[in-house]
């Protein structure tokens, strides 16, 4: 009987291939599409780490004002947690660094982390040559030693098993080989070398104490919520206690993926929602389609319950037909996001320098598939389930004895407006979420960071040598630089600098001089980026002065003290005056160490684009020298040729100290609205699948539901009403329908778009906008569905209308 | 005098179907005096429910001319069609025709609605006597489905006659009712055409024929036959 059933579906789907094939896109779409999202964004945050435990490793970082860090939490603080929090157990701490290693042949940068020794008990993985840390490694004094990743085995030492005990340059000092951690082993992220964290908890203070992660295993007994109350206890006790540094600080939890969530929760939250929706969309397309045919053979039907065949099987029957669609779109659906999944791995590479989180493997994986058999059969019961049950429990007697459409046209008519509400809902708030993205997206993209970015190639350098720990040397080894590369084949200027405009910089807290601060510092200091810079670079990056100078010859000496300050750091600190000649001191700094401000610059923005708004604060690189420093180049010949000149010129100052991040200026700035505009292309895609369906859709109900009303619209002609009458009528009931469901959607819309808005920085007005034109445009949708069929229905001379069937 | 409400001249109606010509009439040509009750017959797919399209302005003829109270409507604007529909023909047909989310009150009202020189009240009167005519006065607020086949046909009757129409064209107005139900339509037009009103009926049934006062019977798209009903003369001999 199954057999039978499902033979006979297949029948009547052969014998409408354009249905069929139309059904299964719209579900290979819907499902596809949802998937892909969930699957993603399950990959990036809530993938449990690599190695046994991993569900249960939390991360432990510090919050200020209830904004929750990135940077890790006060080793003090640390301690503190580790005595006081029971939900927590095997408690460790990290800091992440960048280390030169030397070699045979030169020098290389490598992700380092400086760690307390139980790390590879933690993520319970053990060397594969060699040991771990012992306690004894992290006391000061102790032999320096290391523990190397599996890549850098097989490159630097040929995946010799001798390595162990051999030494290892790092930052010019040599360090001891005790073990090799195995293949595919990066934590915590991309790390290839793991270093003792060295701290004296005796000699440091609160002021002076390091930032380091922590890390720690959660209870199965306890829940990220139950730990984050015990933390704020914590920190309340300690903010009592050291009201000077702890003003405002607490501490959080999260999983390790799940902390980089960070800010764009509200995002991805959204578009989990848009997922659901666009499933949502589909599942009532492909429903309604299936309705209607069931409407048409409502006859049928009806014949059959006549001839005595029991409901369930009636049901069973239709339900056949959406089992054998949502199975095949589904199948399509799994294909192109399995493909997808892979193309996103090398898609989200180019987001970095580095390579992504080692735990980022796109791909159908167990979860990928429980999700899609899950969604699979809630859309076979949505498409399915009700067109049939709807169906086998109607009227038949009247349907047989007129031959007329009567009830069930009448139940489908109300199940046609409620979902076509529905899609209109559905569709508006899509399209505004979708809209609110691809906006931000494109302002991102073409944000001015302040600086001309063409024709220029940059580099990174670490000075992490103990041959450049005094200010002198670093501010020697840039001015010798400097001077080299102008020199150089196919290099016009030179620019250094510890942050370009664009790029991540330091930022750090100040006090201005006649001003008041209380003593929380924490909450009262004003922040800004802070940027050491070599003297001329500015002009010749392009950022405009705007007031005073900019820095020359004068300014080098590190004990002067001269910066200038950005358009927007005027804005906020002298609105009505010139900030010429005031002065400012770091709030870490001695109290006597002003600087004086000579000049004011254009805006630049430093780092994530949703930052714009921080202002920035330049010193001479000679005055403030740093560790780590950028250089620009702009080149009169191509990037091989200026990157062989910058490797020949380092080489020939220091052939320790090795460039890394070499790329152009235009490919550094594209990285950093790489993920925005990914996540924005997806949405959009989202966006036109929405407006496909919805259009599709929306124009398919309405057809289907004024072809039912063709009769009606005869008689009403016969009755006198003109073709305007009619048309207005039903313009009338389509332009209600999509209020009713446009509002909602509407406000559903906005209400993403205002959470979205609030990390993308776009404004309340260009939310207003575009959720002005994406309703516009679905109420044009809805408009044109309505009135295409209405003139087909009205294209019929009155005579036929009344007798249509 | 007589005057001529209706009066075709060799009205031709073809329907093309791929490639296929159906001559549905041909050559017709018939005059309908005012206060005249006729009844048109002949057997299935004859045409005779083509004319009272034709004649009821749902259809337009392939050619000939059609002149309705002294205008020539043969080829006139859909609207002005539409509004000669709904100030001067009432249509009464076989499967009654109400909209189901209408009721009883709001059925007949729908097309005093399209008229203009209507107010909201002269509307509602004209409503209620048209159900009062009809005797369903106290089913106003019913739904269609909520009465019988032949309270329908009644409220339809009451929809066709609500506007005062030149003409009422019946499309078997009886094919879905009981014999007892038939019977009460019928003498329900006979009062409205005993009042004045004309009526055009089209009927395969003798016995509703036979209350016409003249018979037209169509053969393959022809007027095969028209002549007054004797049965009437006599009747009104006697009388």
């Amino acid at each position: 009987m199954i057999i039978q059933d499902f033979n006979y579906a297949l029948r009547l789907l052969a014998k409408k291939p354009g249905f069929t094939a139309l059904t299964t896109l719209v579900m290979a779409a819907g499902i596809g599409l949802s998937v892909y999202m969930f699957s993603f964004f399950n990959t990036i945050i809530y993938k449990d780490l690599p190695f046994q435990d991993g569900d249960s490793l939390v991360l432990v970082s510090s919050s200020q004002n209830g904004k929750r860090e990135s940077n890790g939490i006060n080793l003090l603080d640390y301690a503190e947690v580790r005595s006081s929090v029971s939900g927590l157990s095997e408690f460790g701490a990290y800091q992440n660094a960048s280390v030169n290693v030397s070699g045979r042949d030169g020098a290389r940068r490598y992700k380092a982390i400086y760690t307390e020794a139980n790390i590879f008990a933690i993520t319970r993985t053990k060397a594969t040559v060699g040991g771990g840390f012992s306690p004894t490694d992290n006391l000061i004094g102790a032999e320096p030693v290391t523990v190397i990743g599996y890549n850098m085995w097989q490159n630097q030492f040929g995946g010799e098993p001798n390595v162990i005990g051999q030494s290892l340059p790092i930052n010019g000092s040599s360090h001891r080989i005790i073990g090799v951690m195995p293949q595919g082993y990066l934590f915590p992220n991309n790390t290839q070398l793991w270093l003792p964290l060295k701290v004296d908890y005796g000699q440091i203070t609160r002021e002076s104490a390091q930032i380091a992660h922590g890390i720690a295993h959660i209870h199965d007994s306890s829940t990220l919520a139950q730990v984050n109350q015990q933390l704020q206890v914590v920190m309340q006790r300690l903010e009592l206690k050291h009201p000077d540094t702890n003003n405002g600080i607490s501490a959080y939890i999260d999983s390790i993926p799940g902390s980089r969530e960070g800010e764009a929760y509200s995002v991805i939250y959204s578009m989990h929602i848009v997922a659901v929706l666009i499933l949502l969309l589909a599942s009532i397309n492909v429903g309604n389609l299936l309705l209607s045919r069931a409407v048409e053979r409502g006859k049928e039907t009806a014949i059959r319950v006549a001839l005595g065949a029991p409901r369930s099987r009636l049901i069973s029957q239709m339900l056949w037909e959406s089992i054998i669609i949502c199975s095949f779109g589904g199948l399509i659906g799994l294909l192109v996001l399995a493909w997808g999944l892979t193309i996103t791995q090398s898609i989200v590479a180019t987001f970095f320098v580095d390579p992504p989180s080692f735990w980022w493997t796109f791909g159908v994986d167990a979860y990928t598939m429980k999700l899609f058999f899950t969604i699979l059969i809630s859309t076979i019961l949505v498409t399915g389930l009700l067109p049939a049950w709807k169906n086998s429990g109607g009227d038949f007697n009247s349907v047989l004895r007129d031959g007329t459409r009567g009830a069930l046209g009448k139940k489908a008519g109300r199940l046609n407006r409620i979902l076509v509400i529905s899609e209109i809902f559905i569709s508006v708030t899509v399209l505004i979420a979708a809209g609110v993205m691809v906006v931000a997206a494109y302002m991102q993209s073409n944000e001015d960071i302040g600086a001309d970015i063409q024709n220029t190639l940059i580099a990174k350098i670490l000075l992490s040598d103990d041959n450049y720990v005094s200010g002198e040397k670093k501010v020697q080894f840039a001015q010798t630089l400097q001077t080299s590369l102008a020199k150089g084949v196919g290099i016009e200027d030179v620019m250094i600098s510890s942050a370009l405009p664009g790029d991540w910089s330091r930022r750090t807290k100040f006090l201005l001089a006649g001003k008041e601060y209380t003593k929380d510092n924490n909450t009262s200091y004003p922040r800004a980026n802070y940027i050491a810079i070599m003297p001329g670079a500015l002009g010749t990056l392009g950022v405009e002065l705007k007031q005073g100078r900019y820095f020359d010859s004068s300014d080098s000496g590190l004990e002067k003290k001269t910066a200038l300050v950005s358009e927007n750091f005027t804005k906020l600190h002298y609105p009505n005056e010139s900030p010429i000649g005031k002065q400012l001191r770091l709030s870490d700094d001695d109290p006597a160490d002003w600087i004086t401000i000579v000049g004011v610059v254009e805006n630049t923005i430093q780092g994530s684009r949703e930052d714009k708004h921080i202002p920035t604060i330049f010193r001479p690189f000679t005055q403030d020298p740093r560790q780590q420093l950028t250089v620009a180049m702009h080149m009169s010949a191509d990037v091989a040729k200026v990157t062989d000149t910058l490797r020949q010129t380092l080489m020939s100052i220091d052939p320790q100290l090795p460039s890394f991040q070499i790329e152009t200026y235009e490919q550094n700035n594209a990285r950093f609205t790489a993920p925005i505009q990914f996540v924005s292309s997806l949405v959009a895609l989202f966006a036109l699948a929405a407006l496909v369906l919805a259009a599709s859709g929306i124009y398919g109900v309405m057809a289907n539901t004024i072809s039912q009303r063709t009769q009606e619209i005869g008689i009403k002609r016969a009755l006198g009403a003109s073709e305007k009458t009619i048309t207005r009528e039903f313009m009338i009931t389509g332009f209600t329908q999509f209020l009713i469901g446009g509002i909602p959607g509407l406000l559903a819309g906005c209400t993403m778009g205002f959470a979205m808005s609030q990390i993308f920085g776009t404004s309340n007005l260009a939310v207003f906008i575009i959720a002005f034109i994406m309703t516009f445009l679905i109420g044009a949708v809805v408009m044109l569905a309505t009135y295409l069929p209405t003139r087909a229905a009205l294209s019929m001379e009155p005579s036929e209308a009344l007798h249509y069937e | 005098m007589s005057t001529a409400l209706i009066k075709l001249d060799n009205i031709e109606k073809i329907f093309y179907t791929e490639e296929v010509e159906t001559h549905a009439l041909s050559n017709i040509s018939l005059t309908i005096d005012k206060g005249e009750y006729v009844s048109i017959s002949g057997p299935s797919g004859c045409g005779k429910s083509t004319l009272l399209s034709l004649l009821g302005l749902l259809d337009t003829n392939t050619s000939g001319k059609y002149n309705l109270a002294n205008h020539d409507v043969s080829d006139i604007s859909k609207s002005e069609r539409a509004r000669i529909r709904n100030m001067e023909i009432g249509f009464i047909f076989q499967s009654f025709n109400l909209i189901s989310d209408l009721n009883v009150e709001e059925n007949v009202d729908l097309p005093l609605s399209y008229r203009k020189d209507l107010s909201k009240n002269q509307r509602q009167a004209l409503v209620q006597d048209a159900l009062a005519k009809v005797d369903m006065s106290h089913r106003s607020k019913h739904f269609p489905s909520q009465l019988s086949g032949g309270q329908q046909q009644r409220v339809a009757v009451a929809r066709a006659i609500a506007g005062n129409p030149s003409i009422i064209l019946a499309d078997e107005p009886t094919g879905n009712l009981d014999s007892k139900n038939a019977q009460a339509v019928m003498d329900l037009l006979d009062k409205l055409h005993s009042e004045g009103a004309t009526i055009c009926m089209v009927t395969h049934d003798p016995r509703s024929a036979e209350k016409a006062h003249r018979n037209i019977t169509i053969l393959d798209g022809q007027v095969i036959s028209d002549q007054l009903n004797t049965i009437h003369d006599q009747q009104s001999l006697v009388g």
